[in-house]
């Protein structure tokens, strides 16, 4: 496919994506048709240094389109996919005008690392941005402030976080957070208490009805007083702790053996 | 018997570099490979048939030193000689300029050599004219590649300290073809040498993205050849590489596929474990990254040369030791080297300590561009979190029974409700023993237990004697003795050996008769 097609296309799809209710599936089927003619293309970029900014460019806006419309599909894996393509453009090719879009979606795979519990990748991420985006951009800065209440356990903050995101494609995201968070917190509350009321866990957990409280207790095999009204939490207070024979015979013997090559 | 000729040449070649002095690593300073003078004398002492006497005066005198030293190695195939010759091109570095060079070159190369055109060319017009009748008449020819790599070698140190970039870029890409299509074993301490002036000029020029592609074909094909030397430069050098644009990513892939060689130089393992640990705090991995780091900081020799890479290891342990949840030893901040530029840090890990999250906060914001320049600045705000955890253990041993608000006004909280998520988050991870009350909105701390009563003693007291035993078992591994003993009766030697052989062998059976023990049990 020739160049011109590419841009055709790529036309196409940002007039198609760029309404207010734009028709997922059919933005969907250019990308598709797009993305085998990058490929053949090469996405566009040379070896030898004679890159077509405006080129790139398309290339680029082509991909965080993609991006986007992954997240509004709700297709992780795509959009990690995009987001890996896209890094080569952000990260080698500085000759490129910068993109409104580049922290928004930085901002947002962030997020997804973070909703996938994978922290350590996310840190690796974090390292690559810039200081004066890390602290002035707001798209950055929301991942960054929820992981910051996340390790703490500030997940009030985290709840609260929701009201204030960057842009709506976050919200996916957060949705996903919100399961991960009320799992933490009831892991948290059956260490911490003893007992609770269920109406106070229902707070705690951010449920507004019984049934929910009720399913959610199941799942975790809290026992439930319904008289009391209370939760009750397994505690391993009373387990007994045996003495490791095994272990200290295994140890005993290991020392003997050494001290008797020394002597 | 082939086998120990070999293992005493590497023993000795260990202790050579193990007094070679840590160049800096992420100073900037273009002064990388210094070496103290004393050095260069110590050598002399120690092999005063090889150098004369003079030598230490003129630079022209040592370079042809340098020389007689390559084609030995060359010739004996030991690496030894080359890296004497090395060494010394660190206190050789001051006293070299365009006029011994040319000179040296001349003495190396005649009139018409298309080498020596280029190499004067590189020195400038006014080097050419320093060329004296006496060097013309004193040219000895070299028939070994090595001396040409090595006058190549000075020349690019020489431009690099001249400030000559472009100039620098273009010898050192010349260079590395000669010595890629040149593979020879003895070229292997030299060619190291030249990958990392080569990388240094692309570094000071701005330019370090554009040598990813050569470096990493080059770690490829010494790793091909068990060419130790270089590999170990290559891959700190990729690994510098990567760090200096933040991908961290990419340069935990290839420590993840590439293998340390083990006959690396004490200089550049120490470097290594240093980027690792690097690697694994931002990660997450702070046991394994405060083991290398350590590492790092104790194999770096400790001299004045080498405060720069002192410096950063030493900021990164603190870092690493806070998040981990350890304090630092006071005296590390007060060593001459580290004060100054210590200083940050030791404010932050004051508030840590006492879990002050407001004076967290303060020295945060007064030394951000500090922590930013020292691409910190990201772990430095992930002890927040630890700050916090200080304070609340700090509550829970002072108080066995507190109310959450207080709580909240004493960590200075948002609300309530905060308070009571964060101390059941710290309950939870074990920070503190403790209970909460939902319905009073209290926190009561259990009674301490007594520690005698666990099996932790036991623990403790069998990795003391598993490290006590491991260390005698390798200090009896790593014993050798002489080989060409002229005093010693020779069947005395060859006991002495017999014995240590079977008590290696036996350790060795002992270990597997302890596994064979544990698959049993």
């Amino acid at each position: 496919m020739a160049i011109t097609e590419v841009k055709h296309l790529a036309q196409a799809l940002n007039k198609e994506y760029n309404v207010p209710n734009p028709d997922l599936a059919k933005c969907g089927q250019y990308l598709s048709q797009l993305k085998i003619a990058l490929i053949e293309l090469q996405y566009l970029t040379h070896e030898d240094k004679h890159n077509n900014i405006e080129e790139l460019t398309l290339a680029r806006d082509v991909l965080e389109i993609g991006a986007q419309w992954s997240v509004r599909t709700q297709d992780i894996p795509s959009f990690e996919r995009y987001m890996a393509q896209l890094q080569t453009y952000y990260n080698d090719h500085s000759e490129l005008p910068a993109s409104p879009l580049k922290y928004n979606l930085i901002g947002l795979n962030l997020l997804c690392l973070l909703s996938q519990n994978r922290i350590s990748d996310f840190h690796t991420a974090l390292e690559m941005i810039e200081p004066e985006e890390f602290h002035n951009n707001p798209a950055i800065q929301h991942p960054i402030k929820l992981e910051q209440s996340l390790m703490e356990g500030s997940y009030n903050r985290v709840w609260s976080s929701r009201s204030e995101v960057p842009a709506k494609e976050y919200l996916f995201f957060i949705d996903i957070l919100m399961d991960t968070i009320r799992n933490e917190i009831a892991s948290c509350s059956e260490k911490a208490y003893t007992s609770l009321p269920l109406k106070d866990a229902g707070t705690l957990l951010f449920f507004t009805n019984m049934e929910d409280i009720l399913n959610f207790a199941k799942e975790r095999n809290w026992k439930v007083n319904p008289v009391e009204q209370k939760a009750y939490f397994h505690s391993d207070a009373d387990e007994k702790i045996n003495i490791p024979a095994d272990q200290i015979i295994q140890q005993t013997m290991f020392y003997a053996r050494d001290m008797d090559r020394i002597v | 018997m082939s086998e120990t000729p070999r293992r005493s040449s590497r023993l000795n070649k260990n202790q050579e570099e193990s007094s070679k002095p840590k160049p800096k690593l992420v100073d900037n300073d273009i002064e990388m490979e210094e070496a103290p003078e004393h050095l260069h004398s110590y050598a002399t002492r120690t092999y005063p048939k090889l150098s004369l006497p003079s030598a230490a005066f003129s630079p022209l005198l040592d370079i042809k030193q340098h020389f007689v030293l390559f084609t030995k190695s060359a010739k004996t195939h030991e690496a030894r000689f080359a890296i004497r010759a090395l060494r010394s091109v660190a206190s050789l570095r001051k006293r070299l300029n365009a006029h011994v060079l040319a000179r040296v070159v001349a003495g190396a190369f005649g009139k018409d050599e298309d080498v020596r055109k280029r190499l004067v060319g590189y020195l400038g017009p006014e080097a050419a004219t320093s060329i004296t009748a006496e060097d013309e008449a004193s040219l000895t020819k070299h028939d070994t590649p090595e001396v040409d790599v090595y006058l190549h070698l000075l020349v690019m140190i020489y431009l690099l300290d001249q400030g000559q970039l472009e100039k620098g870029i273009e010898l050192s890409n010349l260079t590395i073809s000669i010595v890629q299509e040149l593979n020879r074993r003895s070229l292997d301490q030299l060619a190291a040498k030249v990958y990392f002036y080569y990388a240094r000029f692309y570094e000071v020029a701005g330019r370090l993205a554009e040598i990813r592609p050569t470096l990493l074909s080059a770690q490829r094909t010494a790793t091909l050849r068990r060419d130790d030397d270089t590999q170990s430069t290559l891959i700190n050098l990729l690994l510098r590489n990567y760090f200096h644009y933040n991908l961290y990513d990419q340069a935990d892939k290839l420590v993840s596929k590439t293998t340390f060689p083990e006959n690396a130089t004490n200089n550049q393992l120490a470097r290594y474990m240093y980027y690792l640990g690097r690697i694994k705090a931002i990660q997450l991995e702070y046991t394994e990254s405060h083991q290398c780091v350590l590492q790092a900081v104790r194999k770096a020799p400790q001299n004045n040369v080498t405060a720069g890479f002192q410096q950063e290891a030493n900021k990164l342990l603190i870092i690493v030791q806070l998040l981990l949840g350890e304090i630092p030893e006071r005296s590390l901040f007060r060593q001459p080297v580290l004060r100054k530029a210590l200083l940050p840090y030791f404010q932050i890990t004051q508030a840590v300590r006492v879990g002050d999250l407001s004076k967290f906060q303060e020295t945060l914001a007064a030394h951000s561009a500090t922590f930013h320049a020292d691409k910190n600045y990201t772990l430095i705000l992930r002890l927040r979190h630890n700050v916090i955890k200080t304070g609340i253990r700090m509550i829970s041993l002072s108080y066995s029974r507190i109310s959450l608000r207080d709580v909240c006004l004493k960590l200075h909280l948002d609300s309530e409700e905060d308070a009571e998520y964060i101390v059941a988050k710290a309950i939870r991870d074990g920070v503190i023993d403790a209970t909460i009350d939902h319905e009073k909105g209290f926190m009561r701390s259990k009674e301490n237990v007594d520690i005698y009563s666990t099996n932790e003693p036991q623990h403790a007291f069998h990795q003391r004697i598993g490290f006590c035993m491991k260390l005698h078992n390798d200090s009896v591994k790593a014993m050798r003795f002489p080989l060409k003993t002229v005093n010693i009766d020779a069947a005395e030697v060859e006991a002495a050996r017999d014995q240590e052989r079977t008590l290696v062998q036996e350790i060795a059976e002992a270990d597997e008769d302890m596994d064979e023990d544990h698959d049993e049990l």
